[in-house]
């Protein structure tokens, strides 16, 4: 069966090509554009399932732009993690469009570039290619913060962009350091390299400016203050797309780097640490906080500290956890977010709101149920994977960790059941629970349904995490993908004579 | 602990010693460290997007570093002629796309610094956060969740940033 | 299909029947004659298991991440599975009538008993670690939902408890991994060779964190703050389900991992140096002082529901110190001390819950007299506190005397001693209990009160006569306990109908009871031969230094009601493990502020300096150079 790889760039090139087509198209007839927006977004989908098929079946995809063989040219790849992530990524663009048909069309077309450059985080395969795309990732993201650019809306999205900005600048000078080292962006050929060539102390630099600037997306301590002013002034949409998955394309990569450029024990060290961080910090920050939203981006930083925590485990087993808490996450966090729109103010305020609307108040015992890891529930078999998984290489770092996670177990309990005790209350006399927005609840109730489904089929499910998993995990499978004439020399190691950077730029 | 001074990726590198590569380094560390030390230290907005600025001019800068090498000719391939040693093209490449990208992004930022002044009548950081969570607050006071646009009329904003005198105006700074 | 499977079927059955008609006249009915028969279905597993001391399998299993999933029921699950079901029936038969009747929520309270009673029922049949985990983590979710459907101070109640089965639950999870990372797989069996070849600090840390996990739920010191405030919220039938058997949970994950998984040999193993206990001592202590404590707590209890939730901590101590003493006699003493128990609490509370359905109150300072306007409940009270006291005629006693005596031979005098200070105190505060309800003055405003309808008497008189059956014929109920001890592989107690048969010393319930009802009846005979007089008097008709005591002059002493007692042991009460909570909760509440403080994107590029000063010498630091 011939191989899709030329189809790789399409959920790429098509929402960015349609991103500069809109505003023309917005002339001629603005409702057009959005259409043409939407359009493109399911295509993409089509393709990307399409994909999905073909990895599941054969394997990983690779190709290479313009027909530049890797290591030269940019290269895209897509394992099972990447389709995943992509599919998760444009489904979720089109259930939470955030924009809605009155807006302008520069709202649609941010829409669709946050979709495009997306695309390009899940499968470029060449590091400062990734740059490229986090950097237009975040430009629509700020964009779609500022909104309708109301003074909050703008000052968030602004002081958004700065943290972004600064931690951008991180990552290029971390790529620039990898560059020095290795003479090289493709991430296989990093891979091929890394041992020799980065396991030493600029190696580390670059990979602690690296995290600090993927982390800013990933929700990473110690950028990740941005996160609690941006989820509460934001539209729930974009909150939603930010916390649910957008954080969830910048922790994989973080993820890839690590496994493929920095597979040493001290990368995954540092990566723990600032995981354990912000597992502290966010469950914390999260006892007691006033409002639900509040609670919720609190919540968004711990689990995604739990994320960190995973990958920082080598190995399959620690793949696998992340990639399960990471799905989960993105499958919870925007069914909350969806509810904390429509249940604004102090928390105390929420009494009533289960007698207002029953569905919702149980969507929410429901998601909370999973978050803080019930069993039979999705979450708990994430965390259980996480637990056995940092068990198996129990150092005392990590045995900090498996303390952390558990005790955050309780923590998360103590502020999701406090809302949810307050939903069940009884309201003030004269008042009512808080009404919700039908399309809200019914964005709500399909995640849960899906988190519902997830529960029923777990086995299978997890099955198939450990296989994405184990794909991922693998470096050497990652190179010989990429670089199949180079596989075999990977396995030897290139002798430290051979300069790269003279073999590369003279050709 | 000794001066880890020259960078151990550059004295490899660098053929011989050279004063351009060194200076470059240098000023690429200086202009980050000036930069994010401005960040800290700044509470106005405008100025903390320059300290960005300086940032992000300082990475370049080291991109440049990064693939220069001493007595290299341009990597510019003429007729047949093989030249013996060239600069690294990649960094120029991948400089030119940061610079690109950055001033995209500086533009928004300060788009963005406007629409926070003409809305709060002020650039300081810390006010600006007090006001987003007032913002924030009332808008939790009200239930819809599509919430008004919060503009301020220009003249508003004027009175507002004249009871605020003592911190500098956008105009003032640019 | 095995009877397993149909028990479980059965027990969602019955949720689902009450999701639909819960709400409808005749639910109490039907949830009562369900829980007949899902009774009966484990009337019938009782030969299996008697037969080949096998476990019951259900056919329902899964696999997931390389493990497998099963369920089966052994003996000692089935002994728990009976308690469980019985007190749901009781509960339910109470609820039946009136009192369901004036319920808001009844179809609720319906339903969370039937889900409670499923949940159970999958913990008790689990037969590996993992297994075990989320059939407690079931439970506690389940009981949960019963404890918080009530809002308000119930809510808050059912709020801290959650937060401490979770945390006993996380500690759980972490001895099941440490477990499972050193054994070929969750089974029982493995687990118990995994855990015999650990290095005993692992031993240490598996030891503790089982016995805290589980203890959360048994109330152990010093995680027994949760439970009285938590069940005694909750309405009165539930109420009496959860103090009969919720707790019990906790004693019985403690038997299958401390006894079946580690084993008391490892126990006994593991020794701290010095001090000549080893770790089986010390949860021993631990049992013995939660006893004293608690019971202690519950003298000073001034509210009904309290006093008897309060006994219900206390009086786990007791079984599970039976349980670890090990020896048949233990065991059998604390196996049978839960099924005691659990019909006399169900009684008391259920008197208790007729008391407040007919006088809205359980406040011990607001009621007395009532044994004239409610003596069906008196006596239901009165077998019941005489069962809780532990004396004869009634059940506890037996597995009391059981437990002393396992004590006794066990060489635990310091045990024994403390298991005695427990018994005063708990005869102390029952007939505190007694006394202020149903004795002395009837107040004015219960003038009208008339005695429970038969919906709710029947079952508590029924209860009451049970703890007088098997209290004078304990062998019914050790022939029940026989199966539960043959599956934790304990060797069989000799006995028969009337006790225990042993070598130093053996008891025969018969012939006690036999003997205090001739004495009794002696006495009667004595006194109406002796011509008797007695007369009755009004309840008001009553005289103080010649002066006739009107009713709206109060003289009812039932405020501080043992003052002697209260200034001698009164400055131990120092509720310091209550500050500890409370410095907890506010410690956590002043961090969660200053982290949220942290949280201002205009910190940002402080912390990221810091951030990349600390990386970087970190890295040189630890990298040193290549």
């Amino acid at each position: 069966m011939a191989r899709s790889s030329e189809l790789l760039v399409l959920p790429i090139a098509l929402p960015i090509a349609a991103a500069f087509l809109m505003p023309v198209v917005a002339n001629v007839q603005a409702s057009l554009a959005r259409w043409l927006g939407i359009a493109v977004v399911v295509a993409a989908l089509g393709v990307a399932a399409m994909l999905a098929v073909d990895i599941a079946q054969s394997g990983p995809l690779v190709a290479a732009l313009g027909g530049f063989a890797p290591p030269l040219g940019i290269t895209l790849y897509a394992d099972g993690i990447s389709i995943t992530l992509l599919i998760a990524l444009l489904a979720g663009g089109l259930l939470f469009w955030a924009a809605s048909p009155g807006d302008n069309v520069r709202s649609h077309v941010l829409m669709v570039l946050l979709m495009g450059a997306g695309s390009g985080l899940a499968l470029s395969g060449d590091l400062f290619n990734l740059f490229v795309f986090y950097e237009i990732t975040a430009v629509a993201s700020y964009g779609l913060v500022a909104g309708r650019g109301s003074g909050a809306e703008a000052g968030a999205a602004l002081r958004y962009l700065i943290v972004g900005t600064l931690g951008s600048s991180l990552a290029l000078l971390g790529i620039a350091l990898v560059y020095a080292s290795t003479g090289t962006l493709n991430l296989a050929d990093i891979a091929r390299l890394a041992p020799e060539r980065l396991a030493g102390v600029t190696g580390m630099a670059a990979f602690l400016l690296l995290v600090l600037g993927f982390g800013v997306k990933a929700e990473l301590t110690p950028v990740n203050t941005w996160v609690p002013e941006v989820y509460a002034t934001a539209s729930a949409r974009v909150a939603s797309l930010l916390a649910g998955i957008v954080s969830k394309l910048a922790i994989v990569i973080v993820m890839r780097i690590v496994v493929l450029a920095f597979p040493g024990e001290q990368a995954r060290e540092l990566l723990l640490v600032l995981g354990i961080a912000g597992v502290v910090a966010g469950e914390f920050a999260a006892l007691g906080s006033a409002t639900l939203i509040q609670a919720l981006s609190y919540s968004s930083v711990s689990q995604l500290g739990l994320v960190a925590i995973a990958f920082a485990i080598s190995g399959t087993a620690g793949v696998a956890a992340g990639l399960a808490l990471a799905l989960h996450h993105a499958l919870v966090k925007p069914a909350f977010f969806m509810l904390a729109a429509n249940w604004r103010g102090p928390i105390d305020g929420l009494a009533g709101a289960a007698k207002a609307t029953p569905v919702a108040a149980a969507v929410f015992v429901f998601l909370a149920l999973s978050i803080v890891g019930v069993p039979p529930l999705p979450g708990f078999w994430a965390k259980y994977l996480l637990v056995t998984a940092a068990l198996a290489k129990a150092s005392p770092l990590v045995l900090l960790a498996i303390a952390v996670v558990l005790a955050a177990v309780v923590v998360e309990a103590a502020y999701m059941f406090r809302i949810a005790v307050a939903l069940y209350g009884q309201p003030a006399p004269e008042r009512s629970g808080p009404a919700i927005l039908r399309g809200d609840l019914a964005r709500a109730t399909l995640l849960a349904a899906g988190l519902a489904v997830v529960t029923l089929t777990a086995p299978a499910v997890l099955d198939a995490i450990h296989r994405m998993a184990a794909v991922a995990s693998d470096r050497d499978a990652y190179i010989a993908h990429v670089l199949p004439e180079r596989g075999a020399r990977a396995a030897l190691s290139v002798s430290v004579g051979v300069d790269q950077r003279t073999e590369r730029s003279i050709p | 602990m000794t001066l880890p001074w020259p960078p151990e990726f550059i004295s490899a590198n660098l053929s011989e010693a050279s004063l351009l590569g060194h200076a470059m380094i240098a000023g690429a560390v200086g202009l980050i460290v000036i930069g994010l030390y401005a960040m800290v230290v700044e509470r106005n907005l405008a100025r903390i997007i320059l300290g960005l600025a300086l940032i992000g001019s300082g990475v370049n800068l080291f991109l440049v570093a990064v693939g220069y090498r001493a007595d290299a000719a341009a990597p510019i391939l003429a007729g047949s002629m093989a030249p013996t040693a060239m600069v690294d093209p990649l960094p120029q490449a991948l400089v030119l796309t940061s610079i690109v990208i950055d001033v995209g992004v500086l533009a928004l930022a300060l788009a963005l610094a406007i629409r926070v002044h003409e809305a709060f009548g002020t650039l300081d950081t810390r006010e600006v956060q007090r006001l987003i969570a007032k913002a924030a607050a009332e808008n939790d006071r009200g239930s819809p969740p599509h919430r008004p646009d919060q503009h301020v009329s220009p003249s508003v904003a004027r009175k507002e940033r004249e009871k605020r005198a003592d911190i500098p105006r956008l105009e003032e700074l640019m | 299909m095995s009877l397993l499977d149909i028990l479980f079927l059965g027990a969602l059955a019955v949720a689902l029947a009450m999701a639909l008609l819960g709400g409808t006249r005749p639910a109490g009915v039907i949830a009562t004659l369900s829980y007949a028969a899902l009774l009966a279905v484990l009337a019938l597993m009782e030969p299996l298991l008697a037969q080949s001391n096998a476990a019951i399998a259900s056919s329902v299993k899964f696999q997931i991440i390389g493990e497998e999933i099963g369920w089966s029921m052994n003996g000692l699950g089935w002994f728990f599975a009976l308690i469980t079901v019985a007190a749901a029936l009781f509960a339910s038969w109470f609820s039946s009538g009136q009192w369901g009747a004036v319920q808001y929520d009844m179809r609720r309270q319906h339903v969370l008993l039937a889900v409670n009673v499923f949940a159970m029922l999958v913990l008790l049949s689990s037969q590996d670690l993992l297994g075990l985990f989320i059939g407690w983590e079931l439970v506690s979710w389940a009981s949960f939902a019963m404890m918080t459907q009530r809002g308000g101070a119930a809510a808050r109640a059912a709020y801290r408890y959650i937060l401490y089965a979770l945390a006993g639950a996380m500690a759980v999870l972490a001895a099941i991994v440490i477990i499972r990372a050193h054994a070929a797989s969750f089974n029982f069996a493995d687990a118990r060779m995994a855990v015999a070849a650990l290095p005993s600090a692992t031993k240490w840390t598996v030891v503790a964190l089982l016995t805290a996990g589980f203890g959360v739920k048994m109330g152990l010191l010093p995680f027994h703050l949760w439970q009285a405030p938590a069940y005694s919220e909750t309405p009165g039938a539930s109420s009496a389900f959860l103090n009969a058997i919720s707790a019990r949970m906790g004693l019985y994950a403690l038997i299958v991992t401390l006894l079946q998984v580690i084993g008391t040999d490892v126990l006994t193993n593991l020794s701290v140096q010095f001090i000549w206990l080893d770790a089986r001592d010390i949860i021993m202590w631990l049992a013995a002082v939660t006893m004293v404590v608690a019971t202690f707590i519950a003298l000073m209890q001034t509210d009904a529901r309290l006093l008897l939730t309060w006994h219900g901590i206390g009086q786990g101590g007791y079984m599970l110190l039976g349980v670890l003493i090990a020896s048949p006699l233990g065991t059998a003493g604390g196996l049978m001390h839960v099924m005691n128990y659990g019909i006399y609490q169900a009684a008391l509370i259920l008197s208790v819950a007729s008391v407040m359905h007919r006088t809205g109150t359980s406040d011990l300072d607001r009621l007395g007299g009532l044994i004239t306007r409610m003596p069906l409940s008196y006596v239901t009270m009165l077998m019941g506190i005489i069962g809780l006291a532990g004396l004869p005629p009634m059940n506890g006693f037996v597995s009391k005397w059981m437990i002393y005596k396992s004590l006794l031979e066990g060489r635990e005098p310091l045990l024994l001693a403390l298991a005695f200070v427990t018994t005063l105190g708990t005869i102390l505060s029952v007939y505190k209990l007694i006394h202020n309800i149903f004795l002395g003055q009837l107040r004015q405003e219960h003038w009208e009160i008339r005695e429970a309808p038969l919906s709710m008497t029947v079952p508590m008189l029924l209860l009451g006569a049970i703890c007088f059956v098997t209290g004078a014929m304990p062998g019914l109920t050790l022939q029940l306990v026989d199966r539960a001890q043959a599956a934790i592989g304990v060797p069989l107690l000799a006995h028969h109908l009337g006790g225990v048969t042993l070598a130093t010393g053996s008891l025969n319930m018969l012939w006690v009871v036999g003997t205090m009802l001739a004495m009794m009846g002696m006495g009667a005979v004595i006194f109406y031969l002796l011509g008797g007089r007695h007369r009755a008097v009004h309840q008001y008709d009553n005289y103080a230094g010649g002066h006739f005591l009107s009713a709206d002059l109060r003289y009812h002493f039932s405020h501080e009601f043992y003052p002697g007692l209260a200034r001698v042991i009164g400055p131990w009460y120092r509720g310091w493990i209550v500050r500890a909570e409370a410095s907890l909760i506010r410690l956590s509440d002043i961090i969660g502020h200053a982290w949220r403080g942290s949280f201002d994107a205009g910190i940002t590029p402080l912390y990221v300096m810091a951030a990349l000063v600390a990386g970087l010498l970190w890295v040189r630091s630890a990298g040193g150079l290549p």
